[in-house]
């Protein structure tokens, strides 16, 4: 089979991807699609038809998956600012771009690529806002989630299951306390916030914000998946404290409440 | 729900109405679905569980978008695997995409971008129509698009590139009379002109739906308004020479009330069975003289 690419589907890629694409085509279109290697045949018949219509599909393609990006991370967006957005998206464009089939998938994509952009650019909290916002649209479709409960007690020497849904946060900013509302511009308080998110039965995504506790818990036995003794322990080493009763009660009432929300299963088999 | 071949109008399901569908709102004012798997796969939560329930009132057409059968990147063997599984699980009839392509060298661009009109693009993309309908076990269609530019010096015009594809592939056309007539506004040719030049027997399934205007001199394929009279037209004259076929109301942006695309399916289907009443006049003589 053919694999080598058309210079002209290579061009419209470039057009589409390359960041200075839309001043170098509005330059001189012709010389630039003849440094694309294009036959002289092919940059006639595109000259002809010229740049701005070239440009068309950078403008249908930016337009669409900035549209997804809107959609799932709308608070960002707003706060990041239009323009700023734009420029983002144009340098994730051309340094990364999409690289899953599924358009749900995009505004992952680019909020993995652009943290580090937003590190000297951004207000600090804009990176743990946008896992926030997305972490909605992710729990809301994951595929997993929906397992019926085990029905084994909670036993120490083995771990827990957990809806496959779940998943634990942690943020440096309590962005979860932010207004939804897309015109509110509050800033969130400094504070290092833990929650566990899951889908339920009725398909609501469900946060429980977690105490330090709680977080370092869930994180050994959800997320590192020790058995239950032995992530416990972990958990107090963490905290550089002994497991002691209070501990345990504690681990205890958020077991209960967590099976109660429908998230802890039971022990694994 | 059978893998029999639905016939009359149909609506393209999308995530604005799917639950309203899901409970019986549009029960008895269309005749079929289109869904695009894309929207479905590696998803768990509502949307595969109201499809289900779709599927339970509707027969169910699959529609793709990211196949990039003009593409040079090879097939992504995990879409192509979950995509299967969707298509048999729905036990559709075939699986269409579309004449474009639509990432290059890993990246995925989620756009239909056009290909160039050469011999050289046609039997690329027959190859992979094939390679496509191999790897999912059922016909594969393929859709005309709209197009905003000619890439690069055509060696052929649209119909012939279409055709070229059609008979190396062996495949089924599935046709977008808003696209002829989006295409034929932007560049100037007669949309109908254009129709007959297409093999009309190798349609199986058409679309229509609503464009926009880009400026003064461009209109796009926006699935974004209410389908224009001229696309009625262009309806009737297909169903008119090629018989009963499932028709897709396409809406993708602007989107109305339920209500409103089922009034819209309403006027389709009157399109459709007054140019159903025309192809069985066609038929009849032919019927007495044989």
């Amino acid at each position: 089979m053919d694999r080598e690419p058309d210079r002209s589907i290579a061009a419209m890629a470039a057009v589409i991807r390359e960041e200075s694409a839309a001043a170098e085509v509005r330059a001189d279109f012709a010389g630039w699609l003849r440094g694309k290697g294009l036959a002289e045949a092919d940059v006639q018949a595109l000259a002809s038809t010229g740049g701005e219509r070239f440009l068309v599909y950078r403008a249908l393609v930016h337009n669409r998956l900035l549209a997804a990006i809107r959609e799932f991370l709308p608070r960002v967006a707003a706060r990041r600012g239009r323009d700023h957005l734009r420029a983002d998206f144009a340098a994730f464009m051309a340094a990364a771009a999409p690289k899953s089939p599924y358009l749900r998938d995009v505004p992952g994509e680019f909020v993995a690529w652009v943290g580090t952009r937003w590190h000297s650019d951004a207000p600090p909290w804009l990176w743990d806002l946008a896992r926030h916002e997305l972490l909605e649209m992710e729990v809301r479709n994951d595929p997993r989630g929906g397992e019926a409960p085990t029905g084994l007690d909670i036993a120490l020497d083995r771990p827990l299951v957990f809806d496959g849904s779940a998943r634990a946060m942690r943020y440096d900013w309590a962005v979860h306390e932010l207004p939804r509302a897309e015109d509110d511009r509050s800033e969130p308080v400094c504070a290092p916030t833990e929650l566990l998110v899951f889908r339920d039965a009725k398909n609501k995504v469900r946060y429980l914000v977690l105490t330090r506790w709680a977080g370092l818990v869930l994180a050994e036995l959800l997320v590192a998946g020790r058995p239950v003794a032995e992530g416990l322990h972990h958990a107090a080493a963490a905290m550089g404290e002994p497991l002691d009763d209070d501990k345990l009660a504690k681990s205890a009432m958020l077991f209960a409440e967590l099976f109660e929300a429908g998230v802890l299963l039971g022990a694994a088999r | 729900m059978s893998s029999r071949i639905p016939t009359g109008i149909g609506l393209g399901l999308r995530a604005a109405f799917i639950d309203r569908v899901a409970r019986g709102d549009a029960d008895g004012a269309i005749a079929f679905v289109e869904v695009s798997p894309e929207n479905y796969m590696h998803r768990g939560g509502g949307m595969p569980r109201a499809l289900g329930r779709v599927a339970e009132r509707f027969p169910v057409v699959t529609h793709g978008l990211m196949m990039s059968l003009g593409g040079t990147d090879p097939f992504d063997d995990e879409y192509f695997a979950t995509l299967r599984g969707f298509l048999d699980r729905h036990d559709t009839p075939w699986h269409s995409d579309h004449v474009c392509w639509s990432g290059l060298d890993g990246s995925m661009l989620h756009d239909l971008l056009p290909v160039p009109f050469t011999s050289r693009a046609a039997q690329r993309v027959a190859e992979r129509v094939i390679e496509a309908r191999d790897r999912l076990g059922r016909p594969m269609a393929v859709e005309n698009i709209s197009w905003y530019l000619e890439l690069g010096a055509p060696q052929l015009d649209e119909p012939a590139f279409l055709c070229e594809v059609l008979e190396r592939a062996d495949a089924q056309l599935l046709l977008d009379v808003n696209n002829v007539f989006v295409n034929a506004q932007n560049h100037g040719f007669d949309p109908y002109a254009w129709l007959a030049r297409i093999p009309l027997d190798r349609v199986v399934q058409l679309h229509v739906a609503g464009h926009e205007a880009w400026d003064e001199t461009l209109v796009i394929d926006t699935h974004g308004a209410d389908v224009r009279s001229e696309v009625h037209d262009m309806l009737g004259w297909v169903i008119e020479r090629v018989g009963p076929k499932p028709v897709v109301l396409e809406r993708d942006s602007n989107i109305p009330e339920l209500s409103v695309l089922l009034a819209e399916v309403a006027a389709l289907d009157e399109v459709y069975r007054s140019a159903l009443s025309r192809w069985e006049s066609r038929r009849a003589p032919a019927a007495h003289g044989s």
